[in-house]
C-alpha cells in the first residue's frame, strides 16, 4: 500500500512509452512524451515524501519531528523547466514538419532512410 | 619523445615507420622512373585503357561514387538487403529498439 | 594557487557568459560578432590547457559551487557533501582539452561557412550554449548536474540541427534525435532517482563510496549504460547518427562529434568511478563489448554503400564509438582482477581514452573537410563531385591526412590507440581483434572510395571556376591538422603524459572519491 504511489508512477511512464510507440500522429507522439516527462518528475517528489511529514520550513509553529525531504522538490523544478524547453522545441519542430511534409503521420516522414 | 612505445607484446616506434616509407618511397620513384619518355603525346598511345573498348564520346569518363565496390556488395547481397532494410528511416524502429535494448540488458542482468 | 584554483567554474562560466552576450554584441556588426566568438573560444582553449597543467601537477581539482570556501567540500562536519561539486581529474581535464580544440575549428570554420544564411546571431549563441553543455559534462562531480548539462548539450544540438529549416530532411533528423534523446534523458533521470532514493545522495563521489549491486541500482545501471551509450551512437540506436550528422551545419556536427564524447565520458564515469569495484560478474562487460562489436561491424558495412559524403561519415561515428565501449569493456572486465589488469586490462584502457582523443580530432576535421566540399560544390552526393584535387590542395593534404588517421594507417595516432585496442581485446578472445581488424580494412576502403570520387580523377566542367576555401575555413581546418600531427608525431610523451594519468585516474575509485570526500575543514 505504501508503494502506490511509485506503481501509478510507473503505469504513468509506460502509458508514455506506449503512446509513443504506437500512435501515428506527431502531436500524440509530442502528448506521450510529455506525459513521460511528468511521470519522471512525479516520481522524483514521490521519493522525497515521508509519512506524516510536515513541509521542510524551518519556521513552522508547533513542534514538528519529520520533515519531507526538500532536494528533491528542487530537483523536479528543474526537471519541470526543461521539460517545458524541449515541449516548445518539439511542437515547434512538429508545425515546421507539416509545412514541409503535409502530413502529421509519423510513417510519412522517412526521407532520411538507408 | 622519439622513443619506442612498448604495448605489451610489441612496440611501435617512429624512427622504423620513418625508415620504411622512405625505403617505399624510394623504390617508388625509381619504379617511376623507368617509364618511357619518347611517347607521343595526342596519338592513340596517350588515351586511357578502357579494358580494350571503345571509348565513350563524352568528355568524362568518371566512376561515380554509387558504383564504386559493387562487386563487394552484390556478393554479399543478402546481407546487404537485410542491412538497408532494417535502416528503415521509420522513427517507430529508433525508439523501439532502443527499448528492445533496455529490455534485453535489464533482463540479462537481473538474472 | 590563486586565481588558478577557481578553473573548473571558469571553463563552465566562459562559455555561457559568450553565449548570453553574443545578441548584444552583435549590434556592433558582423565583425564584432566574429571577433566575439574567436576570442571566446580562444580564451576557453587557453583556460582549458591551464586547467591540465594544474590538475597534472596537484592533483584532482575539485572546486564547490556556491560554497563559502572553493574546496569546503563538507561543511561544518558534515558526512556527506550537500552542493554542486566539480570534480576533474587527468581524464576530464585531457578530454576537455581536446573539447576546446574542436570547439575553436568550428568557430574558425563556421565564420565563412554560414555567410549565406541567416540567422548567424542564434546560431554563435546556441554554438557557445552546446560548448557550455558538452564542458559541463565533462567536468561535472554530481548525478543531477549532469542530467542538467546533458540536456542542455541536448536541447543546443536539436536546435542546432536543425539550422538550415528550409530543408525537410533536417527538420526531420532534428525531430528524429529529439524524440529518442528525451527518452533517453528520462531514463537517466529515473536512474538518477533510484540512486538518490537508495542512498540519499546525489554526489558521485559520495554514492561510489556506499553504493552496493543491488535491485534498485541494477536497474538504474542498465537505465544508465543504455541511455548513454544512445547518446554515444552504439548500435542498434544508432540510427539517429547518420541523420543528423549528416543535415547539421559542419561546424556543429564538429560540436555534436564531442557531445557524444562526452556522454561517452559520462558513462565512463558511471560504470567506473560509482559503480567501479561493486559490479558483480562478468554480464556488464560482456554487454559493453557486444554493443561495441556490432556498432564497429554493423557501422562500417553501412558506411561502405553510402554515397553521400556526411552520412557516410556519420556511419563511421558509429563504428569508431564502437572500437571505444569494446575497450572500455575489456577494461572493466579485468577490473576485478590485478594480474588481468596488469596483463591488458590497463593498455586496453589506455587504448580507449586514446581513441577517444584521437577520435574527435580525426573525425572533426573529416566533417569540416566534407563542409568544405560542400561550400564549394553545393552538393553532398558523391556521384556528383570530382577531380576536386587540383583546385583545393590544402583541403586535399588534411583529408588525406584525416583518411590515414581514421583508418589507422601508422604513423599516424589512429594506428597508436588502435594497436593498443587489438592487442588488448586479442588477449580476451582472438575473434574480438578479428572485427576490429577487418572493420579498420572497410574504413579504409571507405575512405579510399570518397578520396577517388571527391578528390581525384577527371575534373568536371562544373567544377572548372572552384577555388580553394576561404582562408578562415582552411585556418578552422588547420587547428585539427596541427592537433593529429601533435599526437601522431610523440606517441609515447603522449601516452605516458596524458593518457597514462588518465587511465589511472579513471580505474582508481579511491583516488576520486577520496578528493571529494577527504576535502574540507
Amino acid at each position: 500500500m505504501a508503494n502506490l504511489p511509485f506503481v501509478v508512477v510507473g503505469l504513468l511512464f509506460l502509458m508514455g512509452l506506449i503512446a509513443i510507440i504506437a500512435e501515428n500522429n506527431l502531436f500524440k507522439i509530442a502528448i506521450g512524451v510529455g506525459v513521460m516527462e511528468s511521470a519522471a518528475n512525479m516520481f522524483l517528489v514521490v521519493l522525497g515524501y515521508r509519512l506524516k511529514g510536515d513541509i521542510p520550513v524551518k519556521f513552522l509553529p508547533g513542534p514538528v519531528d519529520v520533515y519531507v525531504l526538500p532536494t528533491p522538490q528542487a530537483l523536479t523544478l528543474t526537471a519541470i523547466v526543461i521539460a517545458l524547453a524541449t515541449s516548445a522545441l518539439m511542437l515547434s519542430l512538429i508545425v515546421m514538419l507539416y509545412r514541409h511534409y503535409g502530413t502529421l503521420d509519423v510513417r510519412e516522414i522517412r526521407r532520411l532512410r538507408g | 619523445m622519439f622513443g619506442s612505445l612498448f604495448t605489451g607484446f610489441g612496440y611501435w616506434d617512429f624512427g622504423s615507420w620513418l625508415l620504411f616509407f622512405i625505403l617505399a618511397g624510394a623504390m617508388t620513384t625509381w619504379l617511376r622512373s623507368q617509364g618511357r619518355q619518347d611517347y607521343k603525346k595526342g596519338t592513340e598511345q596517350d588515351q586511357i585503357y578502357f579494358s580494350g573498348n571503345e571509348l565513350p564520346d563524352s568528355e568524362e569518363i568518371t566512376v561515380p561514387a554509387s558504383s564504386s565496390y559493387w562487386g563487394f556488395r552484390k556478393a554479399l547481397k543478402p546481407y546487404y538487403d537485410k542491412l538497408v532494410a532494417f535502416h528503415s528511416g521509420q522513427t517507430v524502429t529508433y525508439v523501439g529498439w532502443f527499448l528492445v535494448t533496455t529490455a534485453l540488458l535489464m533482463v540479462l542482468i537481473i538474472l | 594557487m590563486s586565481w588558478s584554483v577557481h578553473l573548473p567554474a571558469l571553463m563552465l562560466a566562459v562559455p555561457l557568459f559568450g553565449a548570453f552576450s553574443t545578441p548584444i554584441v552583435a549590434l556592433g556588426g558582423r565583425r564584432a560578432r566574429m571577433i566575439w566568438s574567436v576570442l571566446i573560444s580562444s580564451v576557453l582553449l587557453v583556460l582549458s590547457f591551464c586547467l591540465l597543467q594544474y590538475v597534472a601537477t596537484e592533483g584532482t581539482a575539485v572546486y564547490v559551487m556556491g560554497g563559502k570556501a572553493w574546496n569546503l567540500t563538507l561543511p561544518s562536519g558534515m558526512a556527506y557533501p550537500v552542493r554542486i561539486i566539480l570534480e576533474v581529474d587527468s581524464f576530464n581535464s585531457f578530454i576537455a582539452v581536446i573539447g576546446c580544440f574542436a570547439s575553436l575549428a568550428g568557430v574558425l570554420f563556421g565564420l565563412r561557412f554560414l555567410d549565406r544564411f541567416s540567422g548567424k546571431i542564434w546560431y554563435s549563441a546556441l554554438y557557445f550554449l552546446l560548448t557550455a553543455g558538452m564542458l559541463g559534462l565533462i567536468l561535472t562531480g554530481d548525478l543531477f548536474n549532469f542530467f542538467v548539462f546533458l540536456e542542455i548539450a541536448s536541447v543546443s544540438s536539436f536546435g542546432l540541427i536543425a539550422y538550415w529549416r528550409d530543408r525537410p530532411e533536417s527538420i526531420e533528423a532534428s525531430f528524429k534525435y529529439m524524440l529518442v534523446s528525451q527518452i533517453a534523458a528520462m531514463m537517466v533521470l529515473l536512474a538518477i532517482g533510484f540512486l538518490y532514493g537508495r542512498y540519499n545522495l546525489l554526489n558521485m563521489a559520495a554514492v561510489g563510496k556506499v553504493i552496493q549491486f543491488g535491485l534498485a541500482e541494477k536497474v538504474a545501471l542498465v537505465f544508465m549504460i543504455t541511455a548513454l551509450a544512445m547518446k554515444c551512437g552504439a548500435f542498434p540506436m544508432h540510427m539517429w547518427m547518420p541523420d543528423a550528422y549528416a543535415e547539421a551545419p559542419a561546424s556543429v556536427t564538429v560540436l555534436l562529434v564531442v557531445v557524444s564524447q562526452a556522454s561517452l565520458v559520462g558513462l565512463c564515469r558511471i560504470v567506473f568511478s560509482v559503480f567501479g569495484s561493486a559490479i558483480v560478474g562478468d554480464v556488464v562487460p560482456w554487454a559493453l563489448i557486444t554493443l561495441g562489436m556490432m556498432s564497429m561491424f554493423f557501422g562500417v558495412s553501412m558506411a561502405v554503400v553510402q554515397h553521400e559524403v556526411k552520412r557516410l561519415m556519420g556511419y563511421h561515428s558509429v563504428s569508431q564509438v564502437g572500437y571505444m565501449l569494446m575497450a572500455f569493456g575489456v577494461g572493466l572486465l579485468a577490473m576485478g582482477d590485478p594480474r588481468q589488469m596488469a596483463d591488458f586490462g590497463m593498455t586496453s584502457m589506455k587504448g580507449g581514452i586514446f581513441h577517444m582523443v584521437n577520435y574527435v580530432t580525426y573525425k572533426g576535421l573529416l566533417f569540416l573537410v566534407a563542409g568544405a566540399l560542400y561550400y564549394v560544390t553545393g552538393t553532398r552526393d558523391l556521384d556528383k563531385m570530382g577531380g576536386l584535387a587540383k583546385r583545393m590542395p590544402f583541403t586535399t593534404f588534411m583529408f588525406v591526412i584525416a583518411a590515414a588517421a581514421i583508418s589507422g594507417i601508422p604513423p599516424f595516432n589512429g594506428f597508436v590507440s588502435k594497436l593498443l585496442i587489438y592487442e588488448s581485446s586479442f588477449a580476451v578472445h582472438p575473434a574480438l581483434s578479428v572485427v576490429a581488424l577487418v572493420t579498420s580494412i572497410l574504413t579504409l576502403a571507405s575512405f579510399v572510395k570518397v578520396f577517388q570520387t571527391a578528390f581525384l580523377g577527371p575534373e568536371k566542367k562544373e567544377f572548372s571556376k572552384v577555388k580553394e576555401v576561404p582562408a578562415s575555413m582552411v585556418l578552422g581546418m588547420a587547428v585539427l591538422t596541427v592537433v593529429i600531427l601533435g599526437l601522431s608525431l610523440f606517441p609515447t610523451w603522449v601516452v605516458s603524459h596524458l593518457v597514462e594519468p588518465a587511465a589511472t585516474a579513471l580505474v582508481d575509485k579511491g583516488a576520486y572519491i577520496g578528493a571529494v570526500l577527504g576535502g574540507g575543514i
